[in-house]
């Protein structure tokens, strides 16, 4: 069970195509445990973990694992609305994963409107891109750079990670955590009623509100 | 080897100008062979004309002779000023006398220093000696021009410095301050510039005087005359480098000036500052020490705010605390938790989804058949009606444990579904939570509470996550069976109602056992695990209708 104090909750959505690890990313995220098997996922799981941002600010954030099988297509997309940033998740051993991405990409734009979210593309399976002798690691189908340029073009973050290792794992999540984070302290988003996206956590102990009155009380004597 | 030696010497002396140098050159011959203008030279031509030795030496003479003169002069008069002058006059009167003292005649020339011996020489054995004097110039020469070389390196600037003695202390004064003020300054100055140390500059201004005060024969004054115009020319050519280094000096001076007397008047103001607010209406602080205690008498004043900051601190914590362990048995908070929020939500979106397609079919639809899709909506409605109460046979069958009858039930509820449902999660939580009632180890009725909660709240998260996914499942299901699916789910949902309510009996039980003094808080405990047991009742059956569109859909 995930600490309770949290400052603002961040829903964040995973999509790409089936098999490319979205589900692994999320349990080495949220658990630290890599499962080699793992049953495809139906329709949507949760996760959730709580993270600090820049400024000690606590995130908790709330997953979306969606089911990247095309029988689900019809269901996940009722699941895109509330989310204030969307994973866009490929295999780097899989060419079609990176070539859907822009298709991935249009759909969550167009459900997630008229909200903007934060983008991030998220290569998977990096520890399969092994040394040459690796004969039984699969080969890279997609290169660093043309990922990076996608994503420079998109403006989207870009981040390889293992979900084996751990690799980049934290960084993909805490990126787009931060960047909302970001984007609420410049005001381009705000908590909304009737919609999840983003919605604020339990206070701060009492303590703390006791301390903002006496530092007002003190300086009204002052002034 | 003389030629390059000659080389060296004009090079290192005058390097950064061409010019000069040929100028220099010139002065050079010309002063060679007017023979009015020294007498040291008429000896030396006198010398090398009636020696019959090698033409080698002699032209290496010639070249270096001159330069020998002068360096001697430079390097060596200070030390014996009168003794040289005198020096000279013996050499060229005793070399006009005497022709046969060639070598010592040279020699005379070419080392100041040994005057006496080379006289002795003169008088005595002059044929013996000859070969001697010779490696004695030889090596003399050698060496007073590795002592030019090194000299020359230094008075070609020695003398840009030297001309004004403002410029040669400013420039001492320089390298003092900036070595100060600043290593890295000093260092640039020094190696870029090349900037002679002030001790030794001092040293060169000495030297030069003395030269020219001793030396009134021509050749020093016209030496002098050529000096003055190198001094004047490269006086102008270091004057702006004094100019810039003085400039550079200044600010740094000035300005580590200004940061120091800044920072103390900032420090000052701040002080004053300081005071006038602190005496503001309260002149000699008499309210505010009399305020902090510190007329009274009552010394232990930190410490004591110390013991109140730390009680502060503790209250804070105990707030801290108290906070999160309501939230710990706040039951909405942990059936949030365990994402039983989430998953209903999802279930919400879905159905919410599926409605509006319902509701997109009967706008489209003939208006004669709307009322046959209504009425199958509603059949489908009623068939998800949960029946009242009807069989009580709650009795397990005592081979199985409670876990596993709760699983078969849900698998016989759930068998004409069509689906593959994961109900392991909810019976191992079952199982985790019987064990934990059953354990030896002595629990108080709170920690029962809390886990009656947290249990519930579990149970239902998980229940809800089963009506969740079995829509998911239903709406890509190839075939649908509607009927049959609503009956399952129906019974599903009666089983999942019945076992929460099982386990709130179950921790009302162990409540009930602990032999607690505090009869009243226990009551209120059982109380609250039936109401939230109910409240579990209440999200499994929203969960169970908003998967009741997800049903219609598949029959129309």
């Amino acid at each position: 069970m995930v600490d309770p104090i949290f400052d603002y909750q961040f829903r964040l959505i995973l999509i790409g195509d089936s098999t490319v690890g979205k589900s692994s990313l999320l349990k080495y995220f949220t658990d630290g445990k890599f499962a080699e098997l793992s049953d495809p996922t139906v329709g949507v799981d949760f996760f959730a973990r709580i993270i600090e941002v820049q400024d000690g600010t606590r995130i908790k954030l709330q997953l979306w694992d969606t089911a990247g099988q095309e029988r689900f297509r019809s269901i996940t997309k009722s699941y895109y609305r509330n989310s204030v940033g969307a994973l866009l998740v490929y295999d780097v051993c899989n060419r079609s994963s990176f070539e859907h991405i822009p298709l991935w990409m249009m759909e969550a734009k167009r459900h997630i409107e008229p909200h903007r979210p934060v983008f991030a593309l998220v290569g998977c399976k990096i520890d399969l891109v092994g040394t040459d002798n690796n004969k039984s690691g699969s080969r890279r189908e997609v290169s660093c750079e043309e990922a990076r340029m996608f994503a420079e073009e998109n403006g989207l973050h870009h981040v390889e990670t293992s979900a084996k290792s751990g690799l980049n794992v934290e960084e993909a999540f805490v990126l787009v955590a931060q960047e909302v984070y970001n984007r609420i302290q410049t005001g381009e988003y705000k908590v909304e009623d009737g919609w999840d996206g983003i919605k604020t956590g339990f206070n701060r102990p009492n303590g703390m509100d006791f301390n903002l009155l006496e530092a007002e009380t003190v300086q009204s004597t002052c002034c | 080897m003389p030629s390059s030696d000659s080389e060296n010497f004009e090079s290192a002396d005058e390097g950064q100008d061409h010019i000069k140098k040929n100028v220099r050159r010139k002065r050079i011959s010309s002063s060679n062979y007017s023979t009015d203008t020294s007498e040291a030279e008429p000896v030396c031509d006198q010398v090398l004309s009636n020696s019959s030795r090698d033409t080698n030496i002699e032209k290496e003479k010639q070249s270096d002779g001159w330069d020998d003169f002068d360096i001697e002069i430079t390097t060596e008069n200070e030390k014996h000023p009168n003794a040289k002058v005198l020096s000279i006059k013996d050499a060229s009167s005793v070399a006009k006398k005497d022709i046969d003292s060639i070598g010592t005649g040279w020699d005379d020339v070419g080392d100041w220093g040994q005057v006496e011996i080379v006289d002795k020489i003169k008088k005595d054995e002059v044929p013996k000696s000859l070969p001697k004097p010779e490696d004695q110039s030889n090596c003399d020469i050698s060496e007073v021009t590795e002592k030019l070389a090194a000299a020359s390196t230094k008075s070609g600037w020695g003398w840009g410095w030297g001309v004004d003695s403002l410029i040669s202390s400013a420039s001492a004064g320089i390298t003092t301050i900036t070595s100060q003020v600043s290593q890295g300054i000093s260092n640039v100055l020094e190696t870029s510039i090349g900037a002679p140390e002030p001790e030794e500059l001092a040293r060169k201004n000495i030297k030069e005087e003395t030269n020219k005060e001793v030396l009134s024969d021509k050749v020093s004054e016209l030496e002098r005359n050529d000096k003055k115009t190198e001094q004047s020319s490269s006086a102008e050519s270091t004057f702006p480098f004094g100019n810039l280094l003085s400039g550079v000096t200044k600010f740094v001076e000035s300005t580590g000036t200004k940061v120091i007397a800044g920072g103390l008047d900032t420090l000052e103001t701040i002080g004053k500052k300081t005071m006038e607010v602190l005496q503001d209406g309260d002149p000699g602080l008499a309210k505010k020490r009399a305020m902090l205690g510190l007329d009274s008498g009552d010394k232990p004043v930190l410490s004591q705010i110390l013991r109140e900051a730390k009680a502060k601190a503790e209250e804070e914590d105990m707030i801290r605390e108290e906070k999160k362990e309501a939230k710990e048995v706040h039951y909405e908070n942990l059936f949030d938790d365990f994402e039983g929020l989430v998953h209903l939500e999802a279930l919400e979106m879905l159905s919410k989804q599926v409605n509006m397609r319902i509701e997109e079919r009967m706008r489209s639809i003939e208006p004669e058949k709307k009322q046959d899709l209504k009425e199958t909506l509603q059949q489908v409605a009623e068939l998800c009606e949960i029946p009242e109460d009807e069989e009580d046979d709650d009795e397990t069958p005592d081979d199985t444990s409670k876990p596993e009858a709760f699983h078969e039930k849900l698998q016989t509820a759930t068998q004409d579904l069509g689906l593959k449902l994961q109900f392991q999660p909810l019976v191992k939580q079952y199982t985790d939570v019987l064990e934990w009632l059953s354990g030896d180890e002595q629990v108080g009725e709170k920690a029962v509470y809390k886990r009656a909660v947290s249990s519930l709240a579990q149970a239902t998260a998980l229940s809800v996550e089963i009506y969740h996914k079995t829509a998911e499942m239903l709406l890509v299901k190839p075939r649908r069976s509607t009927a049959d699916e609503a009956d399952a789910l129906t019974q599903m949902t009666v089983v999942l109602t019945k076992h929460v309510s099982d386990l709130a009996t179950a921790f009302t039980v162990k409540l009930n056992s602990i032999a607690a003094d505090n009869k009243q808080q226990i009551n209120e405990y059982a109380t609250n695990i039936f109401l939230e047991s109910g409240n579990s009742s209440t999200y499994i059956q929203n969960a169970f209708q908003l998967a009741l569109p997800i049903l219609q859909i598949g029959a129309v």
